[in-house]
């Protein structure tokens, strides 16, 4: 084996996604604990129920032997991956690099609400296809921990175009992964298809280096986006 | 002049066929369109963005009495034409090339249509070319370039120099939006206007048409 090949390499066809209205709702804009009334939670729930055949969660990871850090950079077989994300993941000795989708189908039911005229609809089966992406991406996340040894864990996830690396990295995440196995591709934008997918890296090391319960919003500047944990 | 509260509360509620229902029973008592526009649904959608803005209404809420507004408009349109009266404003949008994401601009479509605004809508990765013949070919007031991420930025910029190239940069506002759009972005590229979200897209439009 050549010491750039990453040690394991994994993709996931049919991720297990478990959709939880209140999760959703916060998709949809409402803020954490805030529930609409009836009929709208009807209406949501209606839409909800028509969705689920239309998410294919899918996935795939590399984990890859730390090469090389700095605070400002990640070595991971062939590539250096520029950023923060040096000093964000400096207790791990494994990196998992992962890209998920939740499939274009559901942007497809979103794109023919909005045609219909139907925009509730068109607005809730795209937060839905949000919500489903980050659900993957967790999804992914519990398969990679199966690779932790005994008094290991996970760092929190990161993704290019956040504070820890440039968009940019998009390129190099995409050349140390097999986002082609599941579907994924990178336009020349460094926008990926379909829209509703998340590439990032997920840190595998000794708990005590890496097992803190920050939440990524920790570090992310937008003070007041809806999403913030 | 006309009690127009049943309308104004059908289209609080979101409710679409209350609120043309309301609506073709106030015409059919003899209410002006013109009227119906301004004292009846003008100021409920007022209040609908002000409960928005409040953090009483949500998106959800925000698009059904869009919707409802909307299907209201389809019912006058052609009795204020009849009497000469124009749409609020034209406004020609689409997400700038390069940029897939289209349920931003597609949320600022519903909520212009709510504010009595014709929209045409070019859908996702447009050429700076196809804004511009649409511009012209519809006589437009305004534009309006969505875009999702840093990267399709610059497609901003490039598409209002491609309309200063093609001498019409003059003739339409300039107005952009989407989550790595700033109000310093859009004077460094020579915008008229940001809009943080779909509602203040709409009182954006109104000042940019000087309504
Ligand atoms: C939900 C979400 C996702 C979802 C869905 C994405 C999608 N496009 O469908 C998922 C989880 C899949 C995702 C993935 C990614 N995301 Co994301 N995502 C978001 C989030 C939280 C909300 C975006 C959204 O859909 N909002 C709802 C819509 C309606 O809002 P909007 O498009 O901004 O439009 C509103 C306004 O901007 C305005 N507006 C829009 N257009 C216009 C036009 C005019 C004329 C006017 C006046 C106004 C206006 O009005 C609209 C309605 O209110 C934002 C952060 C945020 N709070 O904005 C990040 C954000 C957009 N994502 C970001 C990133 C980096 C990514 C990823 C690259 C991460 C990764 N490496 O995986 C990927 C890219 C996906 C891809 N296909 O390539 C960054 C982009 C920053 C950048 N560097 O460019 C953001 C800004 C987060 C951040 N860093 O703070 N994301």
């Amino acid at each position: 084996m050549n010491s750039d090949d990453p040690l394991a390499t994994e993709s996931f066809q049919q991720l297990v996604v478990e959709p939880r209205l209140p999760e959703v709702l916060r998709f949809l804009g409402y803020p954490k604990g805030v529930f609409p009334p009836d009929p709208m939670k009807q209406s949501i729930e209606q839409v909800l129920t028509r969705a689920l055949p239309g998410l294919e969660p899918r996935g795939t990871f590399s984990i890859y032997a730390v090469r090389a850090h700095t605070r400002r950079s990640l070595a991971l077989g062939s590539e250096t991956i520029a950023g923060n994300i040096g000093e964000f993941l400096h207790g791990a000795s494994r990196v998992a690099v992962l890209v998920v989708t939740a499939g274009r189908g559901i942007t497809e039911l979103s794109t023919e609400a909005w045609g219909a005229g139907d925009s509730l609809a068109g607005w809730a089966f795209d937060a839905i296809g949000s919500w489903a992406a980050e659900a993957a991406a967790d999804a992914l996340t519990q398969q990679i921990s199966s690779h932790l040894g005994a008094d290991e864990g996970l760092t929190l996830r990161y993704s290019p175009g956040y504070c820890g690396m440039d968009l940019s990295q998009q390129r190099t995440i995409f050349g140390l992964t097999r986002p082609g196995s599941i579907g994924v591709s990178l336009l020349p934008s460094l926008l990926m298809q379909p829209m509703k997918s998340v590439s990032g890296l997920v840190g595998l090391g000794p708990r005590e280096l890496v097992g803190v319960n920050l939440s990524p919003c920790d570090r992310c500047l937008q003070i007041g986006c809806h999403m913030r944990r | 002049m006309h009690d127009f509260s049943k309308l104004q509360e059908a289209v609080l509620a979101g409710n679409s066929a209350a609120a043309v229902a309301a609506a073709r029973q106030a015409l059919s008592e003899g209410a002006d369109p013109l009227d119906l526009v301004l004292h009846g649904i003008s100021p409920a959608m007022a209040e609908v963005g002000r409960l928005f803005e409040a953090g009483d209404y949500f998106v959800p809420e925000l698009l059904i009495s869009a919707r409802a507004t909307k299907e209201v408009f389809v019912l006058i349109r052609p009795l204020l034409a009849k009497q000469g009266a124009q749409p609020t404003g034209r406004v020609v949008l689409g997400t700038v090339q390069g940029d897939l994401h289209d349920i931003g601009k597609n949320l600022v479509a519903a909520l212009l249509e709510g504010g009595g605004f014709e929209v045409i809508d070019l859908g996702v990765s447009v050429s700076p070319e196809k804004f511009i013949a649409a511009v012209a070919d519809k006589k437009a007031q305004i534009v309006g370039l969505s875009a999702l991420l840093t990267t399709t930025l610059p497609a901003m910029k490039t598409t209002l120099d491609a309309f200063r190239s093609a001498g019409l940069r003059d003739r339409v506002k300039v107005m952009i939006g989407g989550a790595p759009v700033t109000q310093s972005f859009a004077d460094t590229i020579g915008a008229d206007g940001y809009g943080e979200n779909a509602a203040s897209a709409v009182q954006l439009a109104r000042r940019l048409v000087g309504v």
